[in-house]
Order: structure tokens, then C-alpha cells, then sequence
């Protein structure tokens, strides 16, 4: 496995589940028109994509990265300010407010090189209250401050509101699918064995001849630019921003997500997310009961499923048929590295170099 | 000359109190290498253990305290068999440190939304453990509830000391902290003295909290606040370090009294911050932690 491949490797089957499943939702609007469902479909495609990014540094580079949210407010705002300043066309600010994502990021990433675990959790998070505390004592109008950022047009706007919830639909579903493909296809590569080796044997790993900086300024580059672009859309769907996405109990819910669907796997954020979001969606008048049951499973699937509901899924489906690639579950449920290191001796040095 | 006074009173106030609440962390790291997320609710519930008490029953102030030394206890206890001793068995296959953090968080997450259920979310009201108060020098008023919650605070975190030190069970703990399991060789019964250690760091937080609530409020998240301090104050002092512990609550204690006096009360926390970093950085394993624990 040198260089990523343009697509993740996966068999026949999978892929013929995943159009068809693509499809699926891509058809669903065109279908069902209820516009309060396809609204919060469209804000949890949006976490989908945000819970993406936060999985490859959480989940496959193992970096207890608790500022992904600034990251992702960040990329918002970024994008938000140069749509009203700066006179460029939409989508460039889009990807703007990603590559600024991406920049701030790595910028994060530097004082943690000489951390981990724990310490490193407690850094990126002093960081993200540092950014949260700046935007809402910001008295220079240029974020909004506590009110939140001022309204931003839409992408879409000269369409009718149907045809506008419709294209925002499409738009964050084909990121979705993207995005998922490109990270399934660098978690495979090199790039990705090397960090799944440093994230389960760092002195192995390191031995080995792979240098944890340049990879873990690479997977921040990556996750920061995901998240930014979330940042981004979330701003140009909502037309707005506040510095309330990026709070705790934002941030505890986009957590509880993760670790339900499967940290580390490709498929995890997307389970993850759904599920959470629909029970969010059908307790939402029961605040407190809603929380409730959310901790509840998180404490139920850490305690029996550590591998969340996509390992638990591929187990079941490993025993009934070996048609399962086992790439997809999660190595820190399995098995430790030595395996994985040993395939990566090839293709992980030329990261290092 | 008022500024320095103030300064060094708010000082020990506040330090005696971030102690508290972050020693019984300390004191989990300690013996059973997990960060726990839930101490924070334990003030949370401390604080409306004191409000059931005072307000509702009106009953003695000591009265509030023991019942919530009592009540944070058994939570504490029963976090650690809900989401430690559940994971205990599966030790080797996992990241025991991360999961545990995850399952704390999730009984954090629990705790306060079950207080939110119950209590509803508004912010209520606790009547000083102790009325009154003395003016020391100058205009500067100390009200009696802070030098009272400043002295159960040392002398708490003075009685942990001698427990440690001197019982049985206190030098269990230490065994325990230092060599899981040379301990286990030499006997120490571990499976109880995790929830022994849990419920009893739990038990100073929620003490902490019955004074937390009567000087600001009882409410769900009266907690996260507390907790994000206690973080601060464990990391800055050295994962592990009771005594650094101790000193990074007074250090903290002293940034914050001296940003709120000299500053304003809305800079203290983002200060407090950024003083973090530049320390991680600087210095990643605190100030008394061991180089070798926080370095690859």
C-alpha cells in the first residue's frame, strides 16, 4: 500500500451497499417533503461531516483533541468574515474558512507534540475556551459577539424554500460522501497505518523509522480542514453562527456520537451521529430526559461494545459471513500493532522521510 | 496596601476551596490512573443536598454537610462500580485511561440531567452555612461562611493527609498508587478499595459543593465550572501529587485573586487559560508531577 489510492480498497458488496445506500438519500427529498424532518436531517449531515474530521484526530491518530469545536466555529467564522468583507464569490470563502480551519489547526497541534493523553485533552481545550471567550467578548462587531454572527446569504438563495432546503440536502450529502471516501482512503494508506501504529505503539512506531510530527501535523491539517469546512456550511445553512456551537454541551454530545458509533471507524461518526440525533430529535421536548438517555447508552456501549455500534456490527456480521473487510473495525478494539506496523514498514517510511 | 491584603485573603479563600475540590482528583489519578469526570457533579449535588437541607428543611448547617459527605459518598461509590469496576476485567484489550474518562463523563452526563429533571433548570438559592461577617482592614468584609469554607477546606484536606499517612486503609491507597501489583501480591483487597477511594474523593467534592452553592448557586450545572478549575488545578500541580495539588490551588487561587482585583472577575478565567498553556508547554508534566510519566 504506497501512496492513498484515489478510493478506499473495499469488495463488491460493500460498495453495491454503499450506492445503493447513497442513493437512497439522495432520492429522499425528492420523495418526502416535510420541511421540519429534512432541516434537522440537514443539521445532522452537517455534524456528520464535523464528527468526521474530529474522528481521524480522535479516533485514527488516537490525539485527545478536545478544540476540534473552535476549529470548527473557527472555520465558520473565517468563512462568515470574508463573505461580507471581502466581495468573493461564496464558495470561495467556503474553502477558505476550511483552509483556515486547517491553519489554525496545525497551529494547535505544535504545543501538543511534547504531550499526550490527558494533558494533551486538557491544551487543546484551554484553547477552544480561549477562542469561545474572544468571539463573545468581541467588541469590534467583526464576529458579533455573543448575539451571534451577523445573517450571511445563503448558497441558494434565489431559489424557492423548497427547492433551497433540496440543495443544501444534495450539497452536504455529496460532502458527506466525499469526505468519508477521501478519509476511508487515507486511514488505508500510509499515512493512515503510520498513525494508527503511533496512536497503538508510539516507541514502536517511532523505532520503526515514522516521525510522530510530521504525521501528526498532517492528520491536524486534514482534521482541521474538515472541520472548518463543517464550520463553513453550518454558516452559509443557518446563515448564522454563535459561539454556542462550540459549547461544552455541544461539545459532550458530538462526543457521545463518536464513541456510540465507533471510534476510529469510517462508518462510526455517521452511526453515531444519526442515532444520537434521532434521539435528540424524539425526546426534544424532555431536555433533561434526553440527555439522560444519551449518557445512559454512552455508558452502556463503552462498558459492552468498546468498539461502539460499528463494531458491534461487524462482529455480528463477521460471524454470519467473512465478507467484512476487517480494515473497518476499529484496532484499538482488536488487536494491538505489531501486525499493523509490520505492513506499514514499507510504505511508512517514505512519510518519515 | 487594601489591593495586597485583599489579594492574599481571596487568596487562601479561593485556594482552600479549588483544593478541595481538586485533591479528591488528585487522589483518584493517584491510585486508580483515571481521570474522573464526575466530580464535578458531586459538587453539583452537594450543592443541592445543602439547599434540600437549609432551605427546605432548614436543619443545622453541620447537618448539611455530614448528610452530603454521606450522600456523595455512596454516588461516589457507585460511579466507581458503574464505570470502573465494569471495565476492570477487560483491562489489557484497551485504552483503560480513555474509557474511563468516557464512562465518568457519561455518569457526569447522567447526574446533572437527572438533577435537571428533578430540580429544574433555575438557579436556587442557599442560605450561608454561617451569617454574618468581620471587617479586617480597611473596608474590606470577610463574610464568616468563606473563612468557615476556607477552614473545613484545610482541614479536610488536612484529615485525607492523615489518613493517608497513618490508617490501614490510607496506606492501602498509597500501596496501591505506587505498584497496582505489588499490592495485590502483598493482599490489599483492590476491588474495595476502588470504590472506597472513588466514594471518598467524591465525598470532599460534595462537601465542597454545600459551600459552592450557598456562595453562588445550587442549579444542574453548578458543577462544570468547578470541574474545568479542578482540572486546571491537577494538571498544573502534576497528575498524581497530592502536595502539588495543593500548591497549584494556592498558585491558582493567587492568579485569580490578583486578576479579579486588579483586573476584573471577567478576565479571570481566560487568564487563568492562557497561564495553562504557556505552562504545558513549558513545563508538560506540572509542577511537581515525574518528567518520565508525561513524556513518550
Amino acid at each position: 500500500m504506497t501512496g492513498p489510492g484515489l478510493f478506499p480498497k473495499m469488495n463488491g458488496t460493500r460498495w453495491g451497499l454503499s450506492v445503493v445506500a447513497i442513493a437512497l438519500f439522495a432520492a429522499f427529498p425528492l420523495i418526502y417533503n416535510g420541511q421540519y424532518v429534512l432541516s434537522v436531517m440537514v443539521t445532522t449531515m452537517v455534524l456528520i461531516v464535523l464528527n468526521a474530521s474530529w474522528n481521524f484526530s480522535l479516533g485514527v491518530a488516537g490525539v485527545w483533541n478536545f478544540g476540534q469545536l473552535a476549529i470548527y466555529a473557527l472555520g465558520g467564522y473565517g468563512a462568515g468574515i470574508l463573505m461580507l468583507h471581502a466581495h468573493l464569490p461564496q464558495w470561495i470563502c467556503i474553502l477558505l474558512g476550511a483552509a483556515f480551519g486547517a491553519l489554525v489547526s496545525v497551529i494547535m497541534a505544535l504545543p501538543t507534540l511534547r504531550l499526550f493523553g490527558i494533558y494533551t485533552s486538557l491544551l487543546t481545550f484551554a484553547f477552544a475556551e480561549i477562542v469561545q471567550y474572544a468571539i463573545l467578548n468581541d467588541g469590534s462587531g467583526l464576529t458579533g459577539g455573543s448575539y451571534g454572527f451577523p445573517m450571511v446569504n445563503g448558497l441558494f438563495d434565489s431559489m424557492s424554500p423548497d427547492g433551497q432546503m433540496r440543495a443544501n440536502y444534495w450539497l452536504v450529502l455529496a460532502v458527506i460522501v466525499i469526505t468519508t471516501i477521501s478519509l476511508a482512503a487515507i486511514t488505508q494508506s500510509s499515512l493512515g497505518i503510520g498513525l494508527r501504529a503511533a496512536r497503538d505503539a508510539p516507541a514502536y512506531a517511532a523505532s520503526r523509522g515514522l516521525s510522530p510530527i510530521k504525521m501528526r501535523l498532517a492528520a491536524f491539517a486534514i482534521s482541521g480542514f474538515l472541520g472548518g469546512l463543517a464550520g463553513a456550511l453550518y454558516l452559509v445553512i443557518e446563515q448564522s453562527i454563535s459561539p454556542s456551537a462550540m459549547g461544552l454541551t455541544a461539545m459532550s454530545i458530538d462526543v457521545t456520537m463518536l464513541v456510540i458509533g465507533g471510534l476510529g471507524t469510517n462508518l462510526g461518526p455517521i452511526i453515531g451521529t444519526a442515532i444520537v440525533s434521532i434521539v435528540q430529535a424524539l425526546l426534544v421536548t424532555h431536555p433533561g430526559v434526553e440527555l439522560t438517555v444519551v449518557g445512559i447508552v454512552l455508558l452502556v456501549v463503552v462498558v459492552f461494545a468498546p468498539g461502539g455500534l460499528v463494531g458491534v456490527g461487524s462482529d455480528l456480521i463477521g460471524r454470519v459471513g467473512s465478507w467484512v473487510d476487517e480494515d473497518d473495525v476499529a484496532p484499538a478494539a482488536t488487536e494491538p500493532t505489531p501486525a499493523a506496523v509490520g505492513t506499514s514498514s514499507t510504505g511508512g517510511t517514505d512519510v518519515a522521510e | 496596601m487594601t489591593n495586597v491584603v485583599g489579594i492574599l485573603v481571596t487568596t487562601i479563600i479561593l485556594g482552600s476551596i479549588y483544593g478541595l475540590v481538586a485533591i479528591g482528583m488528585t487522589l483518584i489519578y493517584g491510585a486508580l490512573r483515571i481521570l474522573d469526570m464526575s466530580q464535578g457533579s458531586m459538587v453539583m449535588i452537594g450543592g443541592f443536598v445543602g439547599w434540600a437541607i437549609l432551605v427546605s428543611a432548614s436543619w443545622n448547617p453541620v447537618l448539611a454537610i455530614l448528610i452530603a459527605f454521606a450522600a456523595t459518598f455512596i454516588l461516589g461509590t457507585l460511579t466507581e462500580l458503574v464505570s470502573v469496576q465494569t471495565l476492570m476485567n477487560k483491562r489489557g484489550g484497551i485504552d483503560f485511561e480513555m474509557v474511563t474518562f468516557i464512562t465518568t463523563f457519561a455518569v457526569a452526563m447522567i447526574l446533572e440531567n437527572v438533577a435537571l429533571e428533578i430540580f429544574g433548570p433555575q438557579q436556587r438559592n442557599v442560605t450561608p452555612v454561617i451569617s454574618g461577617g468581620i471587617n479586617i482592614y480597611n473596608g474590606i468584609y470577610l463574610p464568616w461562611q468563606e473563612v468557615a469554607m476556607a477552614l473545613v477546606s484545610i482541614a479536610l484536606m488536612g484529615g485525607l493527609g492523615l489518613f493517608l499517612a497513618r490508617t490501614r486503609w490510607g496506606m492501602a491507597i498509597r500501596a496501591v498508587a505506587q505498584n497496582l501489583d505489588a499490592a495485590r501480591l502483598m493482599g490489599v483487597p483492590v476491588n474495595r478499595l476502588y470504590p472506597l477511594t472513588m466514594g471518598l474523593a467524591s465525598a470532599l467534592a460534595g462537601v465542597a459543593g454545600v459551600f459552592l452553592g450557598s456562595l453562588y448557586f445550587a442549579s444542574p450545572t453548578a458543577g462544570d465550572l468547578p470541574l474545568l478549575q479542578a482540572l486546571i488545578v491537577v494538571i498544573f500541580g502534576g497528575l498524581g501529587s497530592l502536595a502539588g495539588t495543593v500548591w497549584a490551588a494556592y498558585l491558582i487561587g493567587l492568579i485569580q485573586a490578583t486578576t479579579q482585583v486588579l483586573i476584573g472577575d471577567t478576565w479571570a478565567l481566560p487568564i487563568l487559560y492562557a497561564i495553562i498553556l504557556i505552562v504545558l508547554i513549558v513545563r508538560p508534566q506540572g509542577l511537581l508531577g515525574k518528567p518520565a510519566e508525561a513524556r513518550l
